[in-house]
Order: C-alpha cells, then sequence, then structure tokens
C-alpha cells in the first residue's frame, strides 16, 4: 500500500519535473546558441521575427532595403514580421553594409517579446508537444553535453532501480514497512492471544460449571465412609470420565477443591480431601512437583499442603533449598505444616537468608503447630546462616519457650552483636533473671547497639551490678541520647537514689531533660 | 416458605449454601456482586439475607446500609473472611446485624443459625 502511494507521489512530482527539465534543455539558454537553434528551425508555429534599426535611415538605403518594408515609429524602424527565420538572415548583409545599428526583435503572436520569453515560449511548445525540433547533425568530436541536447528524453534509470539505487529513500521507506508490518504483526499477535486466552477463560467457566453440582451434591449427599468406599468409576457418575481425563478440567477441579478447603471446615474439609485422593488428583500434583516451571511446582506445594498429602514430604524436602525464594518458602510452609518430625533440620540447613515476611509467614505456622508437638528450635541455633539463627532466638521470645534460655546461655558465647540483641530481648521478654551476668557483660559493650538492648532488660532483670555498671557508664558524655535515656531508665527503674544522684544538681541540660521526661508519668512510655 | 437471599461471589460457597438450605425447605435466591443484591433486597423481599464483605460493585458494609434503612426488620447474617479484622465485624454489628459467620464455615452450623435468626 505505501508503496503504491509513495510511487504516485513520484510520479506526480519526481517525473513531471524530470521530464519538463530535460525538455527545456532542448532549448538553448545562450543567445548565441538559440540564434542557431532557431535557425535551423524552418518555421516555428506562433514566432515572428523583424528587423529594428535605431536613428535614422537615408531615403536611398530604405529603398535598398524594400523588401524588409521598414516602418518607421518613435524608438526606430521595424521591418515587418517574417515566419520564417531564412528570410530574416538571407538580407542581413544589406543591413550590415550600411553599417546601421540593427536588432532582431522577437515577436510571439503580435507581441514583441524578450529573449527569454521566447525561449520559454518555445520550450513549451516543445514540452507540449506542439512543435518538434531539428537538430544539427553534429560530429562525433563535439562536446557531450551538446550530444546530450539533441538526444530526446528518456529515462536513463527505470523506476524500481531509481528507487532502490536511492539508498535514503529505500531506508527511510524500508523503516516505515518495517513498522508497519510489526506493528500489524504484534496487532494481530495480541488478538490473538486475547481470543486464546478468551477462549481458555470461556472454558474454565464451563468446566467450573460443570463442577460446582456435582461436588455440592457429593458433600451433602455423601457420608465420608461412603465417599471412602467409592471407587473412580463411581465419580463418572458426577464427573464424566472424558472430563477427569482432561488435564485442564483436573486443573479447575484442583483450584475449586483448594479453594472450598480453604473456606470450609468440619467434615467438608474432610470429605474434600478424601475426593481429591479417590479422584487420583494427589498424583497430578505430585507429576506437577517435578515441573521445569517454578509456579508450577510452588502450586504443587500449595496444593500438598492444603490437602495434608503426607507422602509426598519426601520430595517436598528436596525443594527446600531451592534457589527459587516461593519454592523455597512453600516447601519450608507445608513441611512445617504436615511433617510429623519436631526437628527443624531442613530448616537449619537453608543456605538462603529468611526475609522477614519468609519468618513471618514460618512463625504464624509453627504457633499453630508448636500447640501440637513441641518443636526442637534449638537445632535452629546450630546453623551456619546467621539470619536462621536469628529466627530460632525470636522463635524462643515469640513462643515463650523459657526452657530454651539455657541453650540461649551458650549460643551467646560465641554469638553475633546482632544476636546478641535478639538475645537480650528474649531474655528480658522471658525474664530471664539467672541470665543476669551476661546482661552486665553487655551493658558494657562498645556496640550502643548492644549497651541500649542491655539496658533495656536491666531494667526488669538489673542487679547491685548492673546499677554499679550503668552508674560508671553514664559517667561517659560521649553516649548517644538514646543510650543515656535508656541507661537512666534502667538506673531510676533499679535505685532511685542513684538516680537522684546522677540527675540532680546536674548543669548538663540533656540530663535535666531526660530527668523531667523519666519522672512525667504521662512520657513513661514514650 | 421462608425467602432467603444469598449475596455472595463465590460460586461454589454460594452454591454450597443454596443447596444446604434448600434442603431445609427454604426458597433462596443466589445473587453474585453487590448491585445484584441491592436490587433483590428491594424486588424480592427476603426474609433473610445472607452476605458476603468483600464483594464486586459494592461492599457488604454497604447492602447492609441499604438494607438497614429500606427493610429494617430484615435480619442479615454476614458471612466473610474478614473474621479477625475486628473492625469490619464491629461495623457490621454496630448497623445491626443478626451474625457475623467467618469463614472457614461450616454449612451446618451456619442452617442452624440460620433457623435461629429466623424464629
Amino acid at each position: 500500500m505505501i508503496k503504491k502511494i509513495l510511487f504516485a507521489i513520484f510520479i506526480l512530482f519526481g517525473w513531471n519535473s524530470f521530464s519538463a527539465s530535460a525538455q527545456e534543455n532542448l532549448v538553448p539558454k545562450d543567445s548565441i546558441e538559440f540564434w542557431n537553434f532557431v535557425n535551423l528551425q524552418s518555421s516555428i508555429p506562433g514566432l515572428g521575427y523583424s528587423w529594428s534599426i535605431k536613428g535614422e535611415i537615408k531615403q536611398n538605403q530604405l529603398d535598398s532595403l524594400q523588401s524588409f518594408a521598414f516602418t518607421k515609429t518613435d524608438s526606430g524602424y521595424f521591418s515587418k514580421v517574417f515566419e520564417n527565420f531564412d528570410q530574416i538572415t538571407s538580407q542581413r548583409a544589406e543591413i550590415e553594409k550600411d553599417s546601421l545599428e540593427s536588432g532582431l526583435t522577437f515577436f510571439v503572436f503580435t507581441s514583441p517579446a524578450t529573449l527569454s520569453a521566447t525561449q520559454e515560449y518555445v520550450a513549451n511548445l516543445i514540452r507540449n508537444g506542439d512543435f518538434q525540433p531539428i537538430f544539427e547533425e553534429r560530429d562525433a568530436y563535439e562536446d557531450l553535453v551538446a550530444l546530450a541536447q539533441k538526444a530526446p528524453y528518456s529515462p536513463l534509470l527505470k523506476f524500481k532501480l531509481l528507487f532502490i539505487s536511492d539508498f535514503k529513500l529505500f531506508i527511510v521507506t524500508a523503516v516505515i514497512v518495517f513498522f508497519f508490518v510489526v506493528s500489524i504483526g504484534m496487532i494481530i499477535f495480541m488478538i490473538f492471544l486475547k481470543l486464546k486466552k478468551s477462549k481458555r477463560e470461556s472454558l474454565l467457566q464451563d468446566y467450573e460449571n460443570r463442577i460446582v453440582d456435582p461436588l455440592t451434591s457429593l458433600l451433602f449427599e455423601k457420608e465420608m465412609e461412603e465417599i471412602q468406599d467409592m471407587t473412580v468409576s463411581d465419580f463418572y457418575e458426577y464427573f464424566p470420565k472424558e472430563h477427569l481425563g482432561n488435564p485442564v478440567f483436573k486443573e479447575v477441579l484442583i483450584d475449586n477443591i483448594i479453594g472450598l478447603n480453604k473456606k470450609m471446615k468440619g467434615e467438608f474439609k474432610e470429605k474434600l480431601k478424601m475426593i481429591y485422593q479417590k479422584l487420583g488428583l494427589d498424583s497430578f500434583s505430585l507429576e506437577m512437583l517435578e515441573s521445569p516451571k517454578w509456579h508450577k511446582v510452588t502450586e504443587a506445594l500449595v496444593q500438598i499442603n492444603e490437602m495434608d498429602l503426607i507422602e509426598a514430604l519426601p520430595r517436598v524436602e528436596k525443594h527446600t533449598n531451592s534457589e527459587n525464594f516461593h519454592i523455597r518458602s512453600q516447601a519450608v510452609a507445608t513441611l512445617l505444616n504436615l511433617s510429623e518430625k519436631v526437628d527443624l533440620t531442613f530448616l537449619r540447613d537453608q543456605t538462603f537468608p529468611l526475609s522477614e515476611w519468609q519468618q513471618m509467614n514460618y512463625l504464624r505456622i509453627i504457633k499453630f503447630v508448636n500447640n501440637f508437638k513441641p518443636l526442637k528450635i534449638e537445632v535452629l541455633f546450630q546453623s551456619k546462616n546467621p539470619t536462621i539463627r536469628i529466627f530460632g532466638i525470636r522463635l524462643v521470645r515469640m513462643l515463650g519457650r523459657v526452657d530454651l534460655i539455657g541453650h540461649l546461655s551458650e549460643v551467646s558465647k560465641s554469638a553475633s552483636d546482632e544476636e546478641h540483641m535478639e538475645i537480650l530481648e528474649t531474655f528480658d521478654t522471658l525474664g530471664a533473671h539467672m541470665e543476669i551476668h551476661f546482661i552486665n557483660e553487655c551493658l558494657d559493650s562498645e556496640n550502643e547497639k548492644v549497651a541500649f538492648y542491655a539496658a533495656k532488660a536491666a531494667a526488669s532483670l538489673g542487679d547491685s551490678t548492673t546499677v554499679e555498671i550503668i552508674y560508671k557508664r553514664l559517667g561517659d558524655k560521649s553516649h548517644s541520647f538514646k543510650l543515656k535515656k535508656q541507661l537512666l531508665r534502667a538506673l531510676y527503674s533499679l535505685d532511685k537514689s542513684r538516680f537522684d544522684q546522677v540527675t540532680l544538681g546536674k548543669v548538663d541540660p540533656v540530663i535535666v531533660q531526660l530527668r523531667a521526661h523519666i519522672l512525667d508519668p504521662m512520657l513513661s512510655y514514650v | 416458605m421462608k425467602k432467603i437471599l444469598i449475596i455472595e461471589d463465590d460460586r461454589l460457597i454460594s452454591s454450597l449454601v443454596q443447596f444446604r438450605l434448600k434442603k431445609d425447605g427454604y426458597e433462596t435466591l443466589l445473587v453474585q456482586d453487590g448491585n445484584e443484591g441491592v436490587k433483590a433486597i428491594d424486588s424480592w423481599m427476603p426474609d433473610l439475607i445472607i452476605t458476603d464483605v468483600m464483594m464486586p460493585f459494592k461492599s457488604g458494609i454497604e447492602i447492609i446500609h441499604h438494607a438497614k434503612k429500606h427493610h429494617p426488620d430484615t435480619p442479615i447474617i454476614v458471612l466473610s473472611a474478614l473474621g479477625e479484622e475486628e473492625q469490619v465485624v464491629l461495623e457490621a454489628f454496630n448497623l445491626g446485624v443478626a451474625d457475623f459467620i467467618p469463614k472457614p464455615f461450616n454449612p451446618n452450623e451456619l442452617a442452624i443459625r440460620v433457623k435461629r435468626v429466623l424464629k
């Protein structure tokens, strides 16, 4: 299409202008050349020639030039108008003999015309095809330009070749054509995808409609024992055999069963699990577990988790250290939820750092599971992964596992500052008075954050040694405001007289403000 | 026969609830979005409304507002997964709903609560 448009534009402007300029070139621009050109033509339609003589002409001269039939005008003498150029040049010698100041005037029809107007008129005649010029036969030695002028115009290159030879035009056209082809291709692709998607959606909707009623009937009409005794062929009454063999139908059925399982409780949940297994959908989930696509594996893990497929746990465990965040998160969640084991070695051996989101997710499951089986959280302290160790410490705190304080005490000996902070917070939460030595040690820490958490724990767990350490530490004025505040708060809670001793009568405005802040009951939690 | 309007966008849940209530001899009408729910309340005049909270076009709270304004005597049971969202539960009770059943739920338990509310 675009090629046709370009072709038309080219024909309209390009062709005409090439053709016109070529034909104009047939008429010489130079006056002498033009004279020669006119001389070669016997006559040119509408074009006339007249001699003009300036100044006075004597009677005898006028008589000798009788054939010119000169007439006198204000600007001189003008001969009659000749149509044939030969006629006017044949007697030129007569005029030149008398040394008269003469000139040739062109007439286009009856009006005198300048040289350029005459040339343009002749060019128009040629262009319109009203006049076919005659050219002098020249010898080969004459210059090429003159030879070229003789040749009637014909395009040197055919259109197609010219078009390709003009590389700029070709590139621009190619880019535009490419753009259009790609756009059209993309539109077609999008339409194709849209159609495919809508076709799939309508198929899924159709399958869902075929699933809702039979599943509802099964759940209400059949007791748990009855479902347990059903064979696959019994299920064909509810779900036709050809549908159950269809993987898309199976996917829709699984989605519906999983979705319903999340929203149901009681015997309905158990019935759904039984239906799932009886229909062989568990093997479908297990197959998906081996899929190379991460979302399929994650989906399979969710299905295993929801449908309590305990037999799949050894295969789930393989995914706990997967490179994919979603797979390993879901695999650990599934194991935490379903595993009968109480040790958390699968979590201990994770090499990837645990994100806050993962910790929150696992904590939610562990909190629930811990009610039925006390998990061996201490296993996590042996992990080489610091985020797992920190998660283990947090679990002790969140689950209130006072029995693990001794383990934490052991861990604290070789722990990092970050772990120290978590341990201190855990000791504080669990009220671990027996760990006051560790708290006092941390109060002296060079790391202000560790000292801060130690001061926090010391406020409720501290002893007389703690008071002395705090008192000594407050003597150092280089501490941050945050640490100073916490140290003073701890001192206030442990020994009010030492607190007064430190804060009363001080010129340091920060200490004065902190004292006012701590003593203000309205600000006690700020 | 008592008429119960079920407003729930989950096709399977609504179908289960409908099946269970029909079994108890109630006449039921199922709608799947908030706008349809409001229309059905005005035109069908149910004896009880069971509604979800999160729905397309109009939320369950908006439906309760509408029902309490135009049909103050019609009892409403809220069936929602937002059981832990204290604010939604409180708002629903403040608007005067008869009961709130959090998901996951047992359809048999729902049937008992419906029976009690309609008494």
